[in-house]
């Protein structure tokens, strides 16, 4: 079957909209190589492919019977960003397979918000660490009538408050801040680990 | 669990040894393999035989590479490592032992091929 401009269009499309979800999680040089192959895959259906009985109708069912592109780009991740993160544990790897598990359950949903927050108190803490000695009087334990109210920094210093604190807020914070990434991420990677066992075992998508 | 739960489950496990073993005799390009595994059953999306390819090439069990001038349109084919027949070896090895256990266990269940 040689296609129509019509028909072109229509791949194209759906090429356009599968690039666009795969370049959503998946690295450059992936993407290009994926759409090039999925390329090649129509191509090939629809040189063997008869217009029968139409040719939208036999270009629809090839297109079908490959997926939606969002279908397809959501296979690739599940094969491969959660194996990178299992098993390379990069942070920005581990974080895009915690933003996709989170979409596929409720219960993978708030365990991967609990595991965002602990890396995001992590990081809050190590901010605390690194901005005491430039804003020592806006940055610690936050004192109302003497009952400490908050810890972290405000800008600028609300009125009725003072803060406490001296310098050892630094070294708890890094420790504290530090401790808290690790075992976010430890717990995500094993986490995520666990979810690419059940997948190797067929239990999710 | 729905029964096609079940057979989702068991053509999901199935899927990665399948691609290996149809790759297994000579190099191949995507639907090629999507070919030889049709009349098999295990293929509902042929979309999701891509990233398994993909998957199994970076875990050095295949090799890819572009051929532009074989067909009308460049073709990416993949083969089988000396890496991925050791594991083939092994998942094939641990499929017949597993499903000679199942097969056991229906005889002696007596089931058959009731309905």
């Amino acid at each position: 079957m040689i296609l129509s401009d019509t028909g072109e269009s229509r791949v194209r499309g759906y090429l356009h909209i599968f690039e666009r979800a795969m370049r959503a999680a998946q690295p450059r040089a992936l993407t290009e190589d994926a759409v090039r192959e999925v390329e090649s895959h129509i191509r090939e259906r629809v040189a063997e492919a008869q217009p029968m009985p139409n040719e939208r109708e036999a270009l629809e069912r090839i297109l079908d019977q490959l997926g939606t592109p969002g279908r397809v780009a959501r296979a690739y991740s599940l094969e491969l960003m959660m194996d990178e993160a299992a098993i390379g544990g990069r942070v920005v790897a581990v974080l895009r397979s915690l933003f996709h598990a989170a979409g596929t359950g409720t219960l993978a949903f708030f365990t991967a918000l609990l595991l965002f927050t602990g890396y995001a108190s992590g990081i809050a803490l190590l901010s605390i660490a690194a901005l005491k000695p430039i804003f020592p009087g806006n940055v610690g334990i936050w004192m109302r009538d003497g009952i400490p109210r908050a810890f972290g920094g405000q800008f600028p210093a609300p009125a009725g408050m003072e803060v406490a604190g001296g310098y050892w807020i630094i070294p708890f914070a890094l420790a504290a801040g530090l401790a808290l990434l690790v075992v976010s991420h430890r717990a995500a990677r094993r986490w995520i680990g666990s979810l690419r066992a059940k997948r190797v075992a067929g239990r999710t998508e | 669990m729905a029964l096609e739960t079940w057979q989702e489950q068991l053509r999901r496990g199935t899927l990665e040894l399948a691609v290996l073993l149809a790759i297994a005799p000579g190099r191949r390009y995507g639907l090629e393999i999507i070919r030889r595994l049709e009349f098999t059953d295990l293929v509902l999306s042929e979309g999701v035989i891509y990233p398994i390819l993909a998957r199994l090439s970076r875990d050095g069990l295949l090799r890819a590479e572009w051929v532009s001038d074989e067909g009308p349109h460049p073709r990416k084919y993949y083969a089988v490592t000396a890496r991925g027949r050791q594991r083939l070896a092994q998942m094939s090895r641990e499929f017949r032992t597993f499903t000679r256990t199942i097969d056991r266990l229906i005889d002696e269940a007596a089931i058959g091929d009731q309905p």
